[in-house]
């Protein structure tokens, strides 16, 4: 008979044999067999694409060795788009959590309306990046974009832009749209830290007289680090991996100076019929953003271990 | 683990004086936060001319037929209608999915377990960008692009390994009489499950449900890659068809905007302290 009691230690492990193991991967034979068609064997089949020569039509894929990574390494649009969703990385890091932390603490602190706001604040983060990128360039528009006729009207001509069309300003530009859109997303998490960190301490730093800032630089701050952790890495990913925000926005113009590796190595395959070259350029992209997971979670493992 | 209590709940207290500045910076952070969408509001009704003029941020009398024009140009009823289905079909395979590998994870004891954990981890890591192309690939071998089938199972397996981590994390923390009577019993595995577990399982699924039904709803990479054919795409996907090959005036194109938003908006204000704790759940699982 089987059972499904308590059945951690070895001695049991060896006892209920075969069938148990037979039935335990029964449960998991779904998942076991869309992950390995649809995701384990892509990922195997784009590294080996990277050594191919494909135009996305042909039955023909011949070996071509290293030439798509020595393409992709001396192709400036690559780096340039790599340096972009690193620029997106840093500000969204700093500002938009920045915001977000500022927002939970504050929205922590009042008495009413938090569920308001809160609601507000993530209501961005439901919407599509679709919807994002079509809401902002129309607002950002040189002409009749609502913004420059707002500078316009409050007679601040002189701080009108070519918002996203101009090559300096169009990359901080795309850049605040994506912490308009995502702020929100690490100041629910923040919100929700905040509120299971136990009353105790801050009612013995207010017998000792500390101050707003005291409390929290010494209480909220390092409560708060596992959750910091995991809002960095989530929006260090998100930041990288933008996409559909840039291509209705910009497209990644003007030039390249708002291209990004996920809109160039679509631009790549699906414009270019470059498949070989999109692929190796996924591979270098794909490996940094595993890397900084690995790295993040090798950190936070740390410290949950300290 | 992270829980999000009801703030909005007693007790009622009155705005202390020392909160006014604190209410000063949410409100205008809140502004920030809804005005895009209050103007894409405002824009949707206005005439091309005033739009452009932009002399006033509110439309002199509303023109409620862009919408009707947005409705039937811009094809919002069909592609709205796809999405549900892709929406509902995907949540709906996630979860049956999930929830048995989660309930083998938490609850059933055989070799190779710890592999399986380990491979979930590791999917969890591969980015979209990383693949996109060779799925693309490997769904022509299959004959499954521009096909309803490949895109619903391309969005099934992207919210497997996540759903799997919450629903285990779920069925750890349930207690164990039930199934251990049932088990007394002689009742088999999968009867365990059909008949004890997922009845009690409705809380997790419902986390499940809500950050796997956003995301299959606002998926966008998939389906510009997969759909060719308009009659198939999902309603992001047909609004920047519908920017690209009919170039639509911008008054419509707000209007388009703010139909195809509508039902994910008013699901979020609805279920809202769902959709909290189902991203909580998520991002900590």
């Amino acid at each position: 008979m089987t059972t499904v009691t308590n059945t951690s230690g070895p001695a049991s492990r060896r006892a209920g044999g075969l069938r148990r193991n037979i039935i335990g991967w029964l449960f998991l034979a779904p998942a076991v067999g869309l992950i390995g068609l649809f995701t384990i064997t892509p990922f195997l089949q784009a590294i080996e694409l990277s050594f191919q020569n494909w135009d996305g039509v042909s039955p023909d894929t011949p070996w071509v060795g290293l030439d798509n990574y020595r393409f992709v390494f001396a192709y400036d649009a690559f780096w340039a788009s790599m340096r972009n969703v690193a620029f997106f990385a840093i500000i969204g890091f700093f500002a938009g959590n920045g915001i977000a932390l500022a927002m939970a603490v504050a929205v922590h602190r009042i008495t009413r309306g938090r569920t308001f706001f809160r609601t507000v604040f993530y209501l961005p983060g439901v919407l599509s990046v679709v919807v994002v990128g079509l809401l902002f360039s129309s607002m950002l528009a040189p002409q009749s974009g609502l913004i420059n006729n707002l500078l316009g009207s409050l007679g601040l001509e002189s701080l009108q832009q070519n918002w996203l069309g101009d090559p300096d300003i169009a990359l901080p530009a795309v850049a605040a749209v994506f912490v308009w859109f995502h702020w929100g997303f690490g100041f629910l998490l923040f919100l929700a830290g905040l509120q299971d960190i136990p009353a105790e301490p801050y009612e013995a730093a207010d017998l000792d007289g500390a101050g707003a800032w005291v409390k929290f630089r010494y209480i909220t701050w390092p409560h708060l680090a596992p959750v910091t952790t995991i809002v960095s890495l989530l929006t260090l990913l998100a930041a990288m991996q933008i996409f559909g925000t840039v291509q209705v926005l910009t497209n990644g113009g003007p030039g390249y100076h708002t291209m990004v590796p996920t809109l160039l190595i679509y631009g790549e395959a699906f414009t270019n019929h470059r498949y070989g070259s999109a692929a190796a350029m996924s591979v270098l992209f794909g490996g940094a953003l595993v890397l900084l997971s690995l790295l993040q979670l090798g950190i936070s493992q740390r410290r949950s271990r300290a | 683990m992270t829980t999000i209590t009801d703030p909005g709940s007693p007790p009622r207290r009155r705005i202390r004086p020392d909160q006014v500045g604190v209410y000063g910076l949410l409100t205008v952070a809140a502004l920030i936060a809804l005005f895009p969408l209050l103007w894409m509001l405002s824009g949707s009704l206005q005439t091309l001319d005033e739009l452009l003029s932009q002399d006033s941020l509110l439309p002199a009398s509303p023109q409620w037929g862009n919408y009707v024009t947005a409705w039937v140009e811009g094809e919002l009823g069909m592609y709205l209608l796809n999405s549900v289905v892709y929406t509902g079909t995907a949540v709906l395979g996630i979860l049956a999915v999930s929830s048995l590998a989660g309930y083998a994870l938490a609850r059933l004891d055989f070799a190779g377990k710890g592999i399986f954990q380990f491979v979930i981890l590791a999917v969890m890591i591969i980015p979209a960008p990383a693949m996109f192309l060779a799925q693309y690939r490997l769904l022509i071998d299959l004959g499954l692009t521009n096909s309803r089938l490949g895109y619903i199972l391309v969005l099934i397996t992207s919210g497997i390994p996540m759903a799997t981590l919450i629903m285990r994390s779920f069925f750890a923390n349930q207690p164990r009489d039930l199934e251990e009577a049932a088990a007394l019993d002689g009742a088999s595995p999968l009867r365990i499950f059909l008949s004890v577990i997922l009845p009690l399982a409705r809380p997790g699924m419902a986390a499940v449900a809500v950050i796997q039904g956003l995301a299959a709803w606002n998926e966008y990479l998939m389906a510009l890659v997969l759909f060719d054919d308009n009659d198939l795409m999902p309603v992001q996907r047909g609004l920047t068809s519908f920017i690209s090959a009919d170039t639509p005036q911008q008054q419509i194109l707000l209007a388009a905007t703010a139909l195809s938003i509508l039902p994910v908006v008013a699901f979020y204000l609805l279920a809202q302290k769902q959709v909290v704790k189902g991203i909580s759940a998520g991002a900590i699982k």
